[in-house]
């Protein structure tokens, strides 16, 4: 059954049902891998855990769906003379939700595992590394450069993952195709993850790397991509202490039709949580270029943030 | 040593990473570059449009009080929606004039966060969708 896109608000907002079934001709490489190359956004309205009230409802009706999405996608103004007011504004430079393509599905997380789509409880040691980092973060995070968040240092953003996360702008990604290697390209920050073809861990999962080290191979028409060997210096989501160097991700993508994929993920890190927790979303495809994010080029932000913290430290 | 009200941003700012079904993402928190307690409002020539992430910086001489000329920086978002849409640096030419209305740095420097930036006869510079503070 064909997709339907369906234009709703403005021209920029799509919404697509990933629960239908998928097509019969799955689009395919020249040596015969089903294609997942291609430019891809996974914009979205939907958060990664589900309302707590909605409890283990995993579905909005489409009514509900485009009724939030909606809501969602109309910029609000901020109050003057408001901390939320300092800041320029999302629409002025095309990066609200109203500006870009938004894939709508109509799950109410991303999150589906646990069934309540909520992160797992965090274990004892994960809690007290968090409240150990809230503390020195409260009294030394504007001391100097090193103590700044990695993001706002242009090192890395968590949305890059693995598991790749939508972000609310510029939530773009490329991935290209070799028999040998598949290669994802997040826009912001502009990391690229260069992922062998094999049914093992390649001997470099044994070094640390701040997206770990992964390897990918095909299971029928979805492509399967393990992930180990993380730097253990990264936050885990959902609190500040950090994922650790034997958590495993698994993504599974599928081709589910001209423009989508359905990405689908797996996350284990018994240090952080009690247990594994998943998720899956729907990417649409979307007109390339990507743009390159040179963070480091501009970021005249890290350095303006301390000035700040010394000015205010000789008030 | 640093202020409470500091260390209360430095944790508001970074919120956006982790809670992403939220209208406002930033790369930093603007709240610990720019102070709330400095609005500023100002008209000015533009004489450098950097076009750069994490964030575009708009280059202004703008003459103060005294009829001294400052020059100043205006922060804004993150280019890439923009090339996207096929707006560059050169859609605010060299030497157009533009209103700005932001916060100044919290050192006092001549630095802006640019709330709301329109050319001199109100025209958006951009896509336009905010409004000046009544």
């Amino acid at each position: 059954m064909k997709i339907k896109k369906v234009i709703l608000l403005c021209p920029f907002v799509y919404l697509i049902s990933s629960y239908q079934a998928h097509s019969q001709e799955t689009p395919r490489t020249s040596w015969g891998d089903p294609l997942l190359q291609g430019y891809w956004t996974n914009t979205t309205v939907v958060p990664l855990e589900r309302p707590i009230e909605l409890g283990y409802q995993e579905f909005y009706t489409r009514e509900e769906a485009l009724e939030i999405l909606a809501t969602d996608v109309v910029e609000q103004e901020t109050e003057f003379g408001t901390v939320a007011d300092v800041h320029y504004q999302l629409d002025d430079y095309g990066l609200s939700r109203e500006q870009t393509d938004v894939v709508l599905n109509l799950r109410t997380s991303i999150l589906t595992v646990p069934r309540n789509g909520r992160l797992p409880k965090l274990t004892a040691s994960a809690i007290a590394r968090s409240d150990e980092l809230d503390k020195i973060n409260a009294e030394h995070g504007f001391d100097s450069a090193q103590s700044r968040p990695y993001a706002e240092r242009c090192i890395m953003w968590r949305h890059e993952g693995p598991p790749l996360l939508p972000i609310g702008y510029n939530s773009n990604l490329q991935i290209q195709q070799t028999p040998e290697f598949v290669v994802i390209i997040t826009e912001m920050i502009h990391d690229a993850r260069v992922i062998p073809m094999r049914t093992s861990a390649p001997e470099s999962a044994k070094i640390p790397r701040w997206q770990g080290s992964s390897w990918a191979h095909w299971e029928g028409d979805t492509l399967v991509i393990e992930t180990t060997g993380f730097s253990g210096r990264l936050n885990a989501w959902g609190t500040k202490a950090e994922m650790s160097t034997s958590a495993k991700v698994v993504e599974r993508l599928r081709r589910n039709s001209e423009d989508t994929i359905d990405y689908e993920f797996m996350v284990e890190d018994p240090t952080i949580w009690e247990a594994p927790w998943g998720g899956s979303y729907p990417m649409l495809a979307t007109t390339p270029p990507l743009f390159e994010y040179a963070c480091h080029e501009g970021n005249y932000g890290l350095e303006n943030n301390l000035r700040g913290a010394r000015a205010e430290e000789v008030k | 040593m640093i202020t409470s009200n500091l260390k209360r941003l430095s944790l508001v700012g970074f919120l956006p990473f982790i809670i992403m079904n939220k209208n406002v993402n930033a790369h930093h928190a603007f709240a610990a570059e720019f102070s709330v307690d400095s609005p500023v409002e100002f008209q000015g020539v533009v004489t450098k449009v950097e076009m750069i992430n994490p964030h575009s910086w708009i280059h202004l001489e703008v003459k103060n009080d005294e009829g001294e000329n400052e020059d100043w920086m205006v922060e804004g978002g993150s280019p890439n929606a923009l090339f996207r849409q096929g707006i560059t640096k050169k859609s605010i030419p060299l030497g157009s004039e533009i209103k700005v209305f932001g916060y100044q740095a919290r050192d006092g420097g001549l630095r802006a966060v640019g709330r709301t930036i329109t050319f001199s006869d109100g025209t958006p510079l951009f896509f336009g969708g905010t409004k000046l503070p009544d």
